[in-house]
């Protein structure tokens, strides 16, 4: 672990020697936003945990817009209006670069490591880039963990209808599906989780794999679900930050997310082949109504993408899809405008084929996955055509709806990946 | 005095006679040797496979990053179809020679011992096209992929143009191998090349100019694409 922390990093843990609460900010040329960020963490400790010796760690990627010295120099904002009592003891502040692949997860690593040398009972971490971050936040990811006994607290926000296409369309209805878990926002980004379990984390070998990058956030959550830690969910209002991501473009960042899900359902197979129905995970905190940023989609150009995938990649999707998915994709995904629609067990079925394909190397895992990114803009322009009119309680319901499929067509998972296996395994000569 | 039945009709029969009396066993042996051949080289790729497979030579070749590799070709179904159809091949190659031995004729054994000589460069050449096929699938696949997925227009033209620059390069390297051809075609393959990638460039920056410029400062600066305002995670 001693390759994780930089001498001067490692100097200073030796003088903090132990906390209770880590908060990690992860970082790469955040300046703007994250003086906010540090600051609504820093009276978050202090107004909600004033006796508890607290660290916040700013893991950062090389910032080249000086973060680090916006973090270092950032003051604890409003604290005499917030605070009935000063705190007992004051929140260090670290600021580190990180070792490993350029990425969230190896930010996440160094603040795990952080988390286990401090021997700190909770850890929270929240991203650089939020506008709509509050001081409560720590506390409802931190208060779980540290009073009530869970082990990973992942955040509930209300987004836009249009929001977290990925979440809504693969991520949640197949984890809830899959680990029996109905973790609404599985790949938030801000989560708390207990000393213990960022132990656990440490252990794993995937530092060189998409979970250093993207893919942090739905192995953080799966690995919790499927080792069987107690989960649970903080409703933090809603969550509003920059546009995009510098380093983030779709099919990089839906490879990674998707990829690292794919390989999980490989390493966890024993454990959700078993899992034949899902329970719901506490939700901490008060739901409350909140505005949420309007946002424009485009979805002509999504349908374009779908087609123009169905059309020029169609040897590659043959190397994956069923013949009957391949006939009914082809046959829904030449309408145009408001008649373009992409059914949810056509979905389902694709992302299942999809899985097992990737599971049993049917066709290179990379080039396979970014097939799937024009399926997946036809499939949101469908959603976003089918939930125009609605409100946020009828777009719930239909990805509830989506959820339902997920499950229902459980057992075709299962035996596609059977009969590839088969398949592989008694691979003829010809 | 034989008669001119004889001379005419009989004399040309038997020495046919005689010769396929020569010949035909050699055909009947060289076609025997063949078939036993063939068989056996079936015998020996589906052995190669069950020993390959059973020894878990896949999941083993899996591990160097090999084994994407080649399922990216498409080619074969995994290492161990691979390296059976290798060995299929080389037994197919040695029933060749043996049966061309074995024919004995002046012809048939120089043209064994000229083969025999040629086979280090026969063999250089089958790798690099081979490597050809593999590198030109990979590489017109990602960019397939990644045209499409930029919603470039023409995005199966531009994928079987680098598969086909790809398998030239191969082509020509490999006759060069093969000492065909030699220098010239060397010189007229880098000539075309050159040639193409010039005027590419020519008509992405003058052509496509403002195209170009978007694109240079849509890098630079990180310009948000229009649909991506809202977050896919």
């Amino acid at each position: 672990m001693d390759e994780l922390f930089p001498t001067e990093l490692k100097a200073r843990l030796e003088q903090i020697r132990d906390a209770d609460i880590v908060v990690g900010i992860p970082s790469y040329n955040n300046a703007r936003t994250i003086g906010h960020v540090v600051r609504a963490v820093s009276v978050g400790l202090a107004k909600y945990f004033p006796t508890q010796r607290s660290v916040i760690v700013n893991s950062d990627g090389g910032s080249k817009d000086k973060t680090q010295d916006v973090v270092m120099q950032a003051e604890s904002g409003a604290d005499d209006l917030l605070l009935v009592s000063h705190p007992v003891h004051t929140s260090y502040r670290i600021s580190t670069p990180y070792h490993g692949i350029p990425g969230k997860g190896s930010a996440f690593r160094t603040i795990f490591a952080v988390a286990k040398e401090l021997k700190a009972k909770a850890c929270v971490v929240v991203d650089s880039d939020l506008r709509s971050i509050t001081p409560g936040w720590i506390e409802l990811l931190a208060r779980p963990v540290l009073d009530h006994g869970y082990d990973y607290i992942a955040p509930y926000y209300l987004r836009h209808k249009y929001d977290g296409t990925i979440t809504n369309g693969i991520i949640y209805p197949m984890t809830r599906t899959l680990y029996g878990k109905s973790v609404r926002q599985p790949i938030g980004g801000e989560f708390g989780f207990s000393g213990h379990l960022a132990a656990r984390y440490l252990e794993k070998d995937v530092w060189d794999t998409d979970v250093a990058r993207f893919g942090i956030d739905i192995w953080m959550t799966v690995t919790a679900i499927a080792e069987g830690f107690r989960v649970g969910q903080a409703y933090l209002g809603a969550k509003i930050h920059d546009a995009k991501d510098p380093g983030a473009d779709l099919t990089s960042m839906f490879r990674q997310v998707v990829g690292s899900f794919f390989r999980l359902m490989e390493s966890y197979e024993d454990i959700w082949r078993h899992v034949s129905a899902y329970e719901q995970v506490p939700l901490f905190g008060f739901p409350f109504e909140v505005g949420v940023e309007p946002l424009t989609v485009n979805t002509d150009r999504m349908i374009h993408a779908a087609q123009q995938g169905v059309a020029d990649l169609r040897e590659i999707y043959s190397l994956f899809l069923s013949p009957q998915t391949l006939i009914d994709l082809t046959s829904y995904v030449h309408r145009n405008g408001q008649g373009f629609h992409i059914p949810d067990k056509l979905w389902v079925h694709m992302i299942y084929e999809a899985a097992t394909a990737f599971r049993y190397r049917t066709i290179d895992r990379d080039h396979l996955l970014q097939s799937l990114v024009p399926l997946y803009l036809g499939r949101t322009a469908s959603f976003v055509i089918e939930v125009t009119d609605s409100n946020a309680t009828q777009v719930e319901e239909r990805i509830e709806q989506l959820g339902q499929v997920f499950e229902a067509e459980k057992p075709y998972l299962a035996q596609r990946w059977d009969a590839v296996r088969k398949e592989k395994l008694h691979a003829q000569p010809v | 005095m034989r008669s001119l039945f004889d001379r005419m009709l009989l004399d040309p029969f038997n020495r046919i006679a005689d010769q396929s009396a020569h010949v035909v066993p050699i055909l009947i042996m060289v076609l025997v040797t063949l078939i036993i051949g063939g068989f056996l080289a079936f015998v020996a790729r589906w052995l190669t496979l069950r020993l390959l497979q059973l020894a878990r030579f896949d999941h083993i070749v899996q591990r160097t990053g090999f084994s994407s590799m080649i399922e990216r070709t498409g080619v074969f179904r995994s290492p161990s179809d691979l390296g059976a159809r290798f060995v299929q091949g080389l037994v197919w190659l040695f029933t060749i020679l043996f049966a061309l031995n074995a024919a004995g004729t002046p012809a048939s054994v120089g043209l064994v011992t000229r083969f025999v000589d040629y086979i280090p460069n026969i063999i250089a050449a089958g790798l690099v096209l081979l490597l050809g096929v593999v590198v030109s699938r990979v590489i017109s696949r990602s960019a397939l992929l990644a045209a499409v997925n930029a919603q470039w227009p023409g995005a199966r033209l531009i994928a079987g143009g680098v598969r086909v620059l790809v398998m030239s390069l191969a082509i020509v390297i490999a006759l060069e191998q093969l000492h065909i051809g030699g220098l010239p075609l060397l010189v007229a393959f880098a000539i075309v090349f050159a040639g193409i990638v010039f005027a590419l460039a020519i008509a992405f920056g003058l052509g496509a100019r403002d195209m170009a410029r978007q694109w240079l400062e849509a890098k630079v600066r990180g310009s948000v694409a229009e649909e991506e305002v809202f977050r896919h995670l």
